[in-house]
């Protein structure tokens, strides 16, 4: 036996389990990025009104990421109550009111999209609108639920 | 049966370096302390351990029947403090006294073994090989006591166990050494101390990554570990006796760097993953560590002295290997925890359940994150999806979710064991630098 065969074996018993791992994707095991918030987003299903009110939240939640240069996951999280708000704001060098105001624009533009879109009828556009000035944005689902026989 | 004896004293003795890694946990949740808090009753140990090692020697050195005894008495009375402990504070200061107990029993057992077995070379490799041993056993043991009996029989039960071997001094002439010691092998003590420092990685973060990161109970993954201390036997018992000492160090400090980086790179969350880094890394314990003692214990005068600095190297090299991994792994699962919560969060909203469902659903994932935070485990986010309903929308959301979860917590392991095998590695270098100290 040569003498430095037992360090060959070494190496390349180690490369017969290092480089397997990593070709099946141990490098990049790893919680799923997230995504582009200004990239607009498919309707999974645009018939129907859960879809139709999902949308609505999602496209505006998306629109205020997308103005304010977070992620959309981000951005909810800081929905979450007053509290992960404050923080969102101070870690972003926003004010609260920056925060609220590009929510509610945020869903005033996807009211106006899904009112366009035929998706809402005027009537529970409006009521929608009111909804957002008048409730915190973690409660405006709420108010989408109360008016889903509304919708068209 | 003398020696076997003796070498359940070393075993036991080292075990309690790594065995109550799987009862953290629940002494933890016992006690109502912090993550970084609970370390020290790993820490503390080895740290005593670690400081008292080489006094204890050059007492052992001039009575080893009187050391042995007076370590078998404090360990065993100090481990039925620490499984009787009121208070943490008191865990922690019981866990110095066993570790103080325990530096006497296995530096005197080296000298006890070169009587009963006639011969110090033989002494030297029995007394290496039950260190070993009882070190990568631990875990092991600790799992499967913590969770049949709870944290405290870990202790417990070592109190008659450390009384046993001293039927072993019955009849046995133990001759005191009067012969000035030689200076320490720093070559080899110093590669003991980098080597040791990384395999922290593979006896305490790889248990916490099974029980707490993919919540395996502490029986299991107890099981599950034991692979490393039987490739660590068979890489001893089958390597060939005409590899010198340096070749068999290299390849075996190798082998554990490479099982530490194959843990840093695990393609999914999963025991059976963990099966062949663990075989890499038993097998360089095999090797290395045992090549390692061997060289800087092995017939020199006095055994029981190099014992002792052994001792005190791989004990400091786990302290140092401790201090360096907890905060990086701290910080990562901080970090990866903020990615998990991101993650999550778009698969409840890109989900196929109810709208309003997804805004009460990820209130009810939050809460569980809050509250496990806390307690300092990882959050249950089954335990959000108890009264909802079992569709499969709801299903395959709950196992995204998890799914997420255990990619955040493999990934935040992921850096700790580079470093790791990074700080096994390094063992190479005193060894490729020494000059008048070959091994």
């Amino acid at each position: 036996m040569r003498r430095a065969t037992p360090l060959y074996a070494a190496i390349a018993a180690v490369a017969a389990v290092v480089v397997p791992y990593v070709a099946l994707g141990g490098a990049s095991y790893e919680p799923t990025a997230a995504a582009d918030p200004c990239v607009a987003r498919e309707w999974r299903d645009p018939g129907g009104v859960q879809a139709v009110l999902e949308q609505v939240v999602l496209s505006a939640v998306d629109g205020a990421a997308c103005e304010l240069g977070v992620t959309r996951e981000e951005f909810v999280l800081a929905m979450r109550d007053e509290e992960s708000l404050d923080a969102f704001a101070a870690q972003h060098r926003l004010s609260r009111a920056d925060a609220e105001r590009a929510v509610e624009d945020a869903l005033a533009r996807a009211i106006d999209d899904a009112e366009d879109g035929g998706a809402l009828s005027g009537f529970a556009a409006s009521v929608l609108r009111r909804a957002v000035v008048a409730l915190p944005p973690w409660l405006v689902l709420e108010a989408l639920e109360s008016v889903r026989g509304l919708l068209p | 049966m003398r020696s076997w004896l003796l070498g359940l004293a070393i075993g036991l003795a080292l075990a309690d370096s790594s065995i109550v890694t799987l009862a953290l946990p629940e002494i933890l949740s016992q006690f109502d302390v912090g993550v970084a808090t609970v370390a020290w009753v790993l820490t503390s140990f080895n740290l005593v351990l670690a400081l008292l090692a080489v006094p204890a020697a050059y007492v052992a050195r001039r009575r080893p029947r009187r050391t042995f005894v007076s370590g078998a008495i404090v360990f065993a009375a100090s481990s039925l403090a620490c499984g009787l402990a009121p208070s943490f504070e008191v865990l922690v200061v019981a866990r110095s006294f066993q570790a103080a107990g325990a530096a006497a029993v296995v530096v005197a057992a080296l000298g006890l073994l070169s009587e009963t077995t006639g011969n110090e070379v033989r002494a030297a490799r029995y007394w290496v090989a039950a260190g070993v041993l009882g070190a990568a056993f631990g875990p092991s043991a600790g799992g499967v006591l913590t969770e049949t009996l709870g944290w405290e029989s870990i202790f417990l039960v070592q109190v008659p166990l450390a009384l046993v071997p001293l039927v072993a001094l019955r009849g046995l002439s133990a001759r005191p050494l009067r012969a000035p010691a030689e200076r320490p092998h720093l070559t080899a003590n110093t590669a003991l101390l980098l080597l040791s420092g990384g395999l922290v990685a593979a006896l305490f973060l790889l248990v916490l990554l099974l029980v707490s990161g993919w919540g395996m109970s502490p029986a299991a993954a107890g099981l599950v570990v034991t692979v490393m201390p039987l490739a660590a036997i068979a890489a001893a018992r089958l390597s060939p006796r005409a590899i010198g000492v340096g070749m068999r160090t290299a390849s075996g400090v190798i082998l554990v760097a490479g099982g530490l980086a194959s843990l840093a790179f695990l393609p999914r969350a999963g025991w059976a993953w963990t099966i062949a880094p663990q075989l890499l890394v038993g097998a360089g314990i095999g090797l290395a560590l045992a090549a390692l003692t061997e060289r800087a214990v092995a017939g020199r005068a006095e055994q029981v002295v190099h014992g002792g600095w052994t001792l005190a190297a791989r004990h400091a090299g786990v302290v140092l290997g401790l201090l360096l991994l907890a905060p990086v792994l701290t910080a990562a699962l901080d970090r990866n925890e903020d990615e998990a919560l991101r993650a999550g969060v778009a698969e409840v909203l890109d989900s196929r359940i109810p709208a309003i469902e997804k805004l009460r659903l990820a209130q009810d994932v939050l809460e569980q994150v809050d509250s496990a935070e806390g307690n300092g485990e990882l959050p249950d986010v089954g335990a959000a999806f108890e009264d909802r309903p079992s569709s499969e929308e709801y299903r395959d959301l709950l196992s995204g979710l998890q799914d997420q979860l255990q990619r955040a917590v493999t990934n935040a392991f992921s850096g700790p064991f580079l470093l790791a095998a990074a700080l096994a590695l390094a063992a190479l270098v005193p060894v490729a630098l020494a000059r008048g100290e070959p091994l």
